[in-house]
């Protein structure tokens, strides 16, 4: 039997496969589980104009911002919480040096949704009477139906070039679990991008897929791509194998007061910072 | 004077809005919901069930950790939901009802704005953005508003941005929107407030112990409805306090009040 086809790639080759001007969309969900590593491999590799897609995000979306390697968010939230606010997002928002498309949670899944159904948007209540739809009105709308006269919003199909998530475990030929299943909105990024990498804490066997199918979260089809990354979604958590690094959360913000020590601070842990990113 | 704290008080008081019936989840950067949430499952709404961070279904913390979206908060659940997919679904059909929004500005009509200060494209301060608030502003039918940051710069005539939809313009604005539901309080550092059944602005209903009806006016960017007599917003009792600290020993419930101007 002719062997399977081995979707396993280095990070750079991986970050390689995201060119300038790309869509691209992060998993995750605030401070849990992005994908990291790959995030910090984008911004050593000085990649530019990216679109991002960051529906729930906050230390992925400010290296990528701070790398100048976004020339577009499209968002729900970008926050640290209770670690405050994203200093280099902050900073170029006020400053212009990238746009900002405020989306919501609701409608960034559904513009999503309605690129996998393949149709030209889904439609939803949520966004009614708010000023987020006139920020895009190429991307979202509001709608009367015809036959019940209803009122909603049609969020237009958004397709990103590629997602990227990260996973407990994947095996070579692209299938990918998280223990316990918890898939944020990766479900919806995976199923929508034109390419889809996986970053994982580890690879494993398809065997030990086969005693647990149940468990699968993505399944090889779905998935064009899988690297290999062991804490790789540092700093922000990987439950319940390690949680947020409050440390590091707490350095960052206490770096980004200066600007000089926030661009050695940024550069040791992540990159290059770009001129006029730093807080 | 008194055996409790403010953010005590606060927290009691947005307890008590929740009914037994109540399905609620949390969003980001909620640690007085949560807590309030919490008190109220322990106390007068046994079967409230709150979901945190659209993950975790009915979870038992021991403590409520720097952000309300992360794991610490999940511990004793009943289920983990895999998909926050799964959570909208549930929350457009209704069987979530219950939300906690918090801004940087509020008008009187309870819409929120999380999103710039300033113009949107020559933001003064850029914030967060709204998050969930654009949806479950819309979706959700009790909408709980809390603020601790209750002066005339939370509280404002005209919104800068308008992120999440209260009561939209007021009046039937939400019923022609063909939404249902709407605002059903906000409680601030300083009172207690709900809207007018009509007009939908909002409405004083209580004052905390030591503030003045004429407090919270100077403190509010907009004209108040306000009712003959305005009652003392109850203090929390012994017992609630005594819950409180418990729920919540390390105290989380106060980042909200450190960071008030």
């Amino acid at each position: 039997m002719p062997a399977h086809e081995d979707k396993r790639v280095g990070l750079a080759d991986a970050a390689a496969l995201v060119p300038a001007g790309s869509t691209l969309a992060l998993g995750g969900l605030s401070l849990n589980c992005s994908p990291m590593a790959f995030c910090r491999e984008l911004v050593r590799a000085g990649v530019r104009d990216l679109e991002l897609v960051a529906v729930v995000n906050g230390m992925g979306t400010d290296w990528l911002v701070g790398g100048g390697c976004v020339r577009r968010l499209l968002m729900g939230l970008t926050s640290f919480e209770g670690f405050g606010l994203a200093p280099n997002f902050r900073r170029a928002a006020q400053t212009k040096a990238i746009e900002v498309e405020e989306w919501s949670e609701h409608t960034l899944i559904c513009a999503l949704q309605a690129a996998t159904a393949g149709v030209p948007y889904m439609p939803t209540r949520a966004g009614l009477g708010t000023d987020m739809l006139a920020l895009h009105p190429h991307r979202t709308w509001e709608v009367v139906d015809e036959r019940s006269g209803q009122r909603f919003v049609a969020c237009g199909a958004l397709q990103p070039d590629v997602a990227v998530v990260h996973v407990h475990e994947a095996d070579r030929r692209g299938n990918a679990r998280m223990h316990p299943k918890l898939v944020w909105f990766d479900t919806e990024l995976v199923k929508a991008a034109k390419t889809v990498i996986v970053t994982a804490e580890r690879i494993v066997e398809t065997d030990s897929f086969r005693a647990a199918p149940e468990a699968t979260a993505f399944p090889s089809f779905a998935v064009d791509h899988v690297v290999e990354a062991p804490r790789g979604a540092w700093p922000t958590a990987c439950w319940p194998e390690y949680g947020y690094d409050g440390d590091f959360y707490r350095a960052y913000q206490q770096a980004a007061r200066d600007r000089d020590a926030f661009a050695a601070f940024f550069a040791e842990h992540v990159g290059p910072l770009a001129t006029g990113a730093p807080a | 004077m008194s055996d409790y704290e403010l953010d005590e008080l606060v927290v009691a008081a947005l307890a008590r809005e929740f009914p037994d019936d109540t399905v609620a989840f949390n969003g980001a950067v909620s640690f007085v919901p949560v807590c309030a949430l919490m008190l109220a499952r322990a106390t007068h709404s046994p079967n409230l069930v709150w979901v945190a961070g659209s993950i975790a279904v009915d979870p038992q913390p021991t403590e409520i950790p720097e952000s309300t979206l992360v794991s610490t908060l999940w511990d004793g659940a009943t289920m983990l939901q895999s998909s926050v997919a799964d959570f909208w679904a549930y929350a457009q059909s209704g069987r979530l009802n219950s939300f906690c929004f918090r801004g940087a500005q509020m008008d009187a009509h309870g819409n929120v704005n999380n999103t710039v200060i300033g113009a949107y494209d020559e933001p003064k301060i850029r914030l967060p953005g709204g998050g969930g608030m654009a949806d479950l502003g819309c979706l959700v039918p009790r909408i709980y508003l809390w603020s601790t940051t209750h002066d005339t710069r939370t509280f404002v005539e005209r919104l800068d941005f308008r992120s999440g939809l209260g009561w939209g313009d007021g009046g039937d604005h939400r019923e022609r929107l063909g939404l249902s539901g709407g605002p059903v309080a906000c409680v601030t550092n300083l009172a207690v407030l709900d809207f007018h059944p009509e007009s939908r602005r909002m409405r004083l209903r209580s004052v905390h112990p030591g503030v003045s009806v004429e407090d919270v006016v100077a403190a509010t960017g907009f004209e108040l409805v306000i009712e003959g007599d305005v009652p003392e917003t109850p203090a929390p009792s012994a017992e609630e306090v005594q819950l409180i600290r418990t729920l919540d020993p390390t105290g989380a419930r106060r980042r909200e009040f450190a960071a008030a101007r």
